[in-house]
């Protein structure tokens, strides 16, 4: 036994060892496509430019949707930061080497659905590369990067810190040696840090800076305390003194300011306080003066904290704030943009100037960036950034189908998952205005959506005409003033498709589109009265926006397999079942608790099981009380006992389990901080990288039933779609053991494609790539294949060689794409191309073979090729196109011969004239080159090259009668099959008067 | 054909001929070990190859010669019409008549600059100090599930390009070269493959995919060190 056992030992670890993890990386070729769309775009938290550019080269930073980086002025905008978390607080490039740029992560745009950041990063080469340096990792929230004018080396960051929670990690840091390290040189508490700072420009060792004392509960947010001042250093950092003379009374909420840099003395500041104003110095802040100003320039200050000076003119000031304000005479008075042109989206967190033309500048708003060329009285919208923040996304059955969704401070939008020639941003349209969060298309009738704004605001959308009507829940007088969630649930059935939920405390149910409603549960919320103090929300200044509303049911779902199995989630930690349809309720909170998901937290989702009632997921998000764990669990009995999943991959809090709708073993979670997927039913988790940013935040996932995409709701990247993860499902445990796999074809119906070859190429702006028309062959590889190749053979039902198409070698899984077609005719050679030699008459349909070969292995499958009637195009139809096409075919090569041969001919004759000394004999040789040179002029181009000249010979008129034929699902016309008799006889004949020409 | 970019287009097929680079010292080392070791490589003065593009079945042949730090041509076949790329020390040229050019035009000065930059078939890693070129080895990450050593050149012109090692078998796998075309930053990616080993002891890879090409490119044949006469490389 001892022996055995240590046998064991020997070999359980070998075999560990040698077990395949399936990671993003197995997945290979299969690529995820980013829809977008830049059509509203999202926040926009920090713009910087090369000052040497002429504001062409700039870096965007966004909420949630990274970095991006411009060559061009805002014409194309690429993503620089996929490989990192994509908050993004501040950017600064360094001026004197602008091939350095550093990204503090965490925008301070502390609003409730900010997102986290996790320090501080530097790039030396322009965006390509970013490493996280200087410790600052736990500062989650970072608002500006200011570097020393004299010496590069020397940066102040300042970090406002956590948001949710006490902290030591916030103040102003400071480094002198290129972010390697810093030292924090401004600290007031563990509940207030650091939200501005300025420098000196002609003497960069007075520094300004404001502290800020905040905090948000789940119910309640405070900007100001003892902790918010103003700070002045005549040290760089090493001594500071407050400001206060002319500043009101404390406490301070946040503060603003800006320093004018060509007359650094010249100071302004917005102070939130019980008198909130715009306060202005001109000693360099030993003494303030209050200034009025209109509503735009003061109010929101914890939202909006930009205000810049012009870098020459210290009399042009600009605030950008919920709308955009600018003076020219330094802060005494303020004017607005005209409305010429793009109006700026509401909401501004971010303005760069470019020096070398201040007129010239960039506003980064809630909903993307807008240029100005005339210092910001008429805008210019940017629509090249996709970086919309959903919340949640949903899909419906059309072809091909829609998706919908709803975005921070950006509505309800819906847009087709593919469009001709890709997913353009003026393919989408909005449904709602306000916040958008659920927007959930009515299974039943193709026209009705059914969609919200904060707040529990539903409505019910009539996508033809736009038309509204308001279906919010009342409360009847038997209930407690309603609370609705910012983010309020509106889900239809999942077992009875004519059932909507709305969720207040209570749960409503209408089987009428909203017509009328039910309330089929109790207050299922803890209704602790504690956690009910949104009207007070704000702190200093009110801000009540339905942000803070709490004690309120956040997530709904029926189960697949019985409409009267409703699970209720709440944001005050209650999970809620019900067997009866919602006549009895159970409280599972304390169940879930048991398995260590703390008490009181959000459950963000549930998911019942499509395979077994008694199986359901549910995600809990704990964030609002500092921690930001993954908790997602599993229970089989009906929510009595929970299973936390872990995993070493996982980061972020959770939003959303979705468990796959053919496979019970295949789950994929989304957090704020990524993309996960199992095939395991949870016991292993990878990371999802493949066209997918790393730590993008996923709020919602869904899968289509009919076309099997994954489709991701990200807040900060927009609609991130999978195509087809049908492979997925196949992926067993088995299979990724194999060295090679060839997953087993679908039949396949023939198609040119859903949108024809038509459409207009893209005028700017985001554009998607469509899903593929066919799809493609798949095969597995356990690992790269360096020393051979790799080639898929296609032979017809008759056994002969169709195609044959190289393949890659990635590990994972890799894939193929076949246009089903045969390879092009050889087209008769003439002084300008022939685009037929490149394409082929699609196949017919029948039973082809499929020949994979990785260096000498072969793998062999049938491939079942279909007609699918589309539009009355028979099949019949088909195979008298097949054979139009075909004839075609042969007469190109015909043609081909035809021309080769006179021009053999048309050399033998020619060195027979150069021999021939007989001036008779040599004239008759010169007129039979002549005759073969004006038939050769008859069948091919033989003067112009060019794709636009008008030089149609007979090579020409079978081309453009081929092409035709090739690319259409119709049989010939009648004309059609008359002109190809014609080109037969043309081409027959070119061959006789060929042979006459001695 | 349509959206075809002309400079990232040549330059594709110009880097396929130059499939060898390096980095810091010992993964430099053993990299050029792993293709066959200095000695064989500093003696390579010429290649003559052959390969073929195959799009959707149909092949467009491309033959390529290269004279070290001289000259580069390749020549190829597309809808029955020749055309050709041609880079030497003094000018390029580019003759691409299925593109309506009536007679060779010569390369833009950038991307001239760009393609003499290709010119060393023997490969920037190999004495790159002594080639002026500065390598930097970034770290060791993930690329498409193999792991890499991912390596900075700094061409002695100072353009940049990433080259990614195969940490296992310490062949050259992906190289990511960033153009600057017309004030634009242009990336394209090159990966290789199939590596066999020549007769001569080097080893090439017979397969190439560039995202700048419809397919990849599959070499049929390489030949190394042949005579190539000075003709090749004169306009024609």
């Amino acid at each position: 036994m001892r022996k055995l056992l240590f046998l064991a030992s020997v070999f359980v670890p070998c075999l560990t060892i040698a077990q395949t993890t399936v990671s993003s990386a197995t997945f290979g070729t299969m690529e995820a496509r980013q829809l977008g769309p830049a059509t509203m775009s999202g926040r926009i938290t920090a713009i910087d430019g090369v000052n040497s550019e002429n504001g062409k080269q700039l870096y965007v930073g966004t909420a949630g949707g990274g970095i991006w980086k411009t060559m061009n002025g805002g014409a194309s905008f690429k993503a620089v930061f996929d490989k990192h978390c994509q908050s993004i607080g501040a950017l600064t490039i360094d001026q004197k080497n602008p091939k350095i740029v550093y990204a503090g992560t965490g925008e301070s745009n502390m609003r409730n659905s900010v997102s986290i950041g996790d320090g501080f990063y530097k790039t030396t080469d322009g965006g390509d590369n970013w490493n996280r340096i200087g410790g600052l990792d736990s500062t989650e929230h970072i608002a500006k990067i200011i570097l020393d004018p004299s010496n590069s080396n020397v940066i102040y960051v300042a970090a406002p810190g956590p948001l949710w929670s006490n902290s030591k990690h916030r103040g102003l840091y400071k480094s002198v040696d290129g972010g390697k390290t810093f030292d924090k040189i401004l600290h007031i508490s563990d509940k207030a840090g650091c939200a501005d700072i300025a420098l000196d420009p002609k003497s960069p060792n007075t520094v300004y800076a404001t502290t800020w004392e905040f905090r948000r509960l789940p119910y309640l947010f405070n900007s100001g305390g003892d902790g918010s001042a103003m700070w002045k250093s005549m040290d760089g950092g090493k001594t500071w003194k407050e400001l206060k003379a002319g500043l009101p009374p404390k406490p301070f909420g946040r503060i603003a300011f800006a320093l004018a840099p060509s007359e650094p003395d010249k100071l302004l500041a917005i102070v939130e306080s019980a008198k909130t104003g715009l306060y202005i110095s001109s000693n360099g802040g030993e003494q303030w003066k209050e200034q009025s100003a209109v509503q735009n320039v003061v109010a929101r200050p914890f939202y909006f904290s930009t205000l810049v000076v012009d870098p020459y003119d210290a009399k042009r000031v600009f605030r950008p704030a919920y709308n955009f304000s600018f003076s020219d005479d330094g802060g005494y008075s303020f004017a607005g943009a005209s409305g010429n042109g793009a109006f700026p989206h509401a909401d501004h967190h971010a303005l760069w100037i470019n020096p070398k033309n201040t007129n010239h500048m960039y506003l980064g708003t809630d909903g993307g960036v807008y240029m100005s060329l005339d210092r910001g009285s008429s805008w210019i919208y940017l629509e090249s950034l996709p970086v919309a923040q959903f919340y949640h996304v949903a899909v419906d059955s059309k072809t091909p189908y829609h998706v919908y969704g709803g975005l921070q401070d950006n509505g309800c939008w819906m847009g087709p998952s593919s469009a001709p020639l890709g997913v353009k941003n003026a393919d989408w349209k909005t449904i709602n205005g306000g916040d958008g969060f659920w927007v959930t298309p009515d299974p039943n009738d193709e026209h009705t959506v059914f969609a919200e704004s904060q707040g529990g605001g539903v409505v019910r959308v009539d996508t033809r005409t736009m038309k509204k009507a308001d279906i919010r829940p009342q409360a009847s007088g038997k209930e407690k003033k309603l609370r609705w969630n910012w983010n309020t649930p509106v889900v239809s059935g999942a077992a009875n498709k004519k059932n909507l939920y709305v969720g207040s405390q209570y749960l409503y149910r209408s089987t009428d589109q909203g017509r009328s409603w039910t309330r089929i549960s109790p207050d299922l919320t803890t209704d602790d009265s504690l956690k009910q103090q949104q009207e007070t929300s704000g702190g200093i200044s009110a801000d009540v926006t339905s942000a803070e509303n709490h004690c309120t049911i956040f997530s709904v779902a029926e189960s697949p397999l019985d409409e009267n199995l409703i699970w209720v989630g709440t944001d005050d930690g209650n999970l809620q079942v019900t067997r009866d349809g919602g006549k009895t309720w159970a409280n599972l909170s304390t169940k879930y608790a048991a398995a260590g998901i703390p008490a009181g937290t959000w459950v963000s989702s549930i998911e019942p099981s499509g395979f077994d009632k008694n199986t359901v997921y549910a995600s809990f998000d704990n964030h609002m009380y500092g921690d930001h764990k993954t908790y997602v669990a599993r229970s089989t009995d009906l929510g009595q006992t929970w299973t936390l999943f872990n995993s070493p991959e996982f980061s972020g809090f959770a939003h959303k389990l979705k468990e796959d709708l053919k496979n019970k073993e295949l789950l994929f979670l989304g957090t704020e901080l990524g993309l996960f997927g199992s095939i395991d039913g949870g016991l292993n988790w990878f990371r999802m990288k493949n066209n997918i940013p790393w730590y993008v935040s996923v709020r919602d996932i869904q899968i289509h039933p009919q076309t099997h995409d994954l489709v991701v709701a990200t807040h900060g990247r927009g609609i991130i779609i999978l195509d087809d993860i049908s492979t997925f499902r196949d992926l067993s445990k088995e299979v990724i053991e194999k060295d090679i796999h060839f997953f087993a074809t679908k039949p396949m119906v023939l198609t040119t494609g859903i949108f024809g070859y038509g459409g207009t190429e893209s005028q700017g702006g985001w554009v998607a790539p469509n899903a593929p028309a066919i799809p493609p062959f798949y095969y597995y590889l356990k690992d790269r294949v360096d020393n051979a190749e790799v080639k898929l053979d296609i032979l017809s039902p008759e056994g002969k060689l169709i195609s044959s198409l190289p393949g890659t070698k990635r590990k994972g899984i890799n894939k193929i794409s076949w246009g089903q077609r045969i390879k092009g005719p050889r087209t008769a050679n003439g002084s300008k191309p022939d685009r037929s030699s490149f394409i082929g008459p699609q196949v017919l349909p029948g039973t082809y073979s499929l020949k994979l070969s990785v260096g000498t292995k072969e793998f062999t499958q049938p491939l079942v090729v279909q007609h699918e009637e589309v539009n009355g195009f028979s099949l019949d139809d088909r195979k008298k196109q097949y054979q139009a096409a075909m004839e075609l075919f042969a007469l190109h090569e015909q043609l081909a011969v035809t021309v080769d041969s006179i021009v053999s001919k048309e050399k033998v004759l020619k060195e027979a004239v150069a021999k021939e000394t007989k001036p008779k004999a040599r004239k008759k040789l010169e007129a039979s080159v002549d005759k073969l040179e004006l038939l050769r002029a008859e069948l091919v181009p033989v003067k112009q090259n060019s794709m636009f000249a008008d030089e149609t010979r007979l090579r020409e008129d079978i081309s453009a009668l081929y092409q035709s034929i090739c690319f259409s699902e119709n049989a010939p016309s009648n004309l059609q099959l008359e002109n190809l008799k014609q080109l037969r006889l043309k081409v027959e004949q070119a061959g006789v008067r060929l042979l006459a020409i001695k | 054909m349509k959206r075809l970019n002309l400079v990232v287009f040549i330059m594709a097929l110009v880097i396929a001929g130059t499939a060898n680079a390096q980095n810091v010292d010992e993964v430099v080392n053993k990299h050029i070990e792993a293709i066959g070791g200095k000695e064989k490589w500093r003696t390579i003065n010429s290649l003559k190859s052959e390969a073929s593009l195959n799009v959707q079945g149909t092949e467009i042949p491309i033959t390529l010669h290269q004279l070290h730090n001289k000259a580069f041509r390749q020549d190829y076949t597309v809808m029955n019409m020749n055309a050709f790329s041609l880079i030497r020390v003094d000018s390029g040229w580019n003759y691409m008549p299925f593109q309506g050019q009536t007679s060779p035009e010569p390369l833009t000065a950038e991307a001239l600059k760009i393609g003499q930059e290709q010119l060393d078939i023997q490969g920037d890693l190999l004495d790159y100090a002594a080639k002026g070129n500065k390598v930097e080895l970034l770290g060791k990450e993930e690329l498409e599930g193999t792991e890499v050593f991912k390596i900075k050149l700094t061409k002695k012109s100072g353009n940049e390009v990433t080259q990614f090692i195969d940490t296992k078998t310490y062949y050259l796998v992906s190289v990511a070269n960033k153009l600057n075309v017309n004030g634009q930053e242009m990336e394209m990616k090159t990966n290789y493959s199939n590596f066999q080993k020549l007769p001569e002891g080097i080893v090439v890879p017979f397969t190439m995919e560039s995202s700048a090409l419809p397919a990849p490119m599959i070499y049929k044949k390489y030949e190394v060190n042949p005579s190539i006469p000075e003709s090749v490389f004169k306009l024609k």
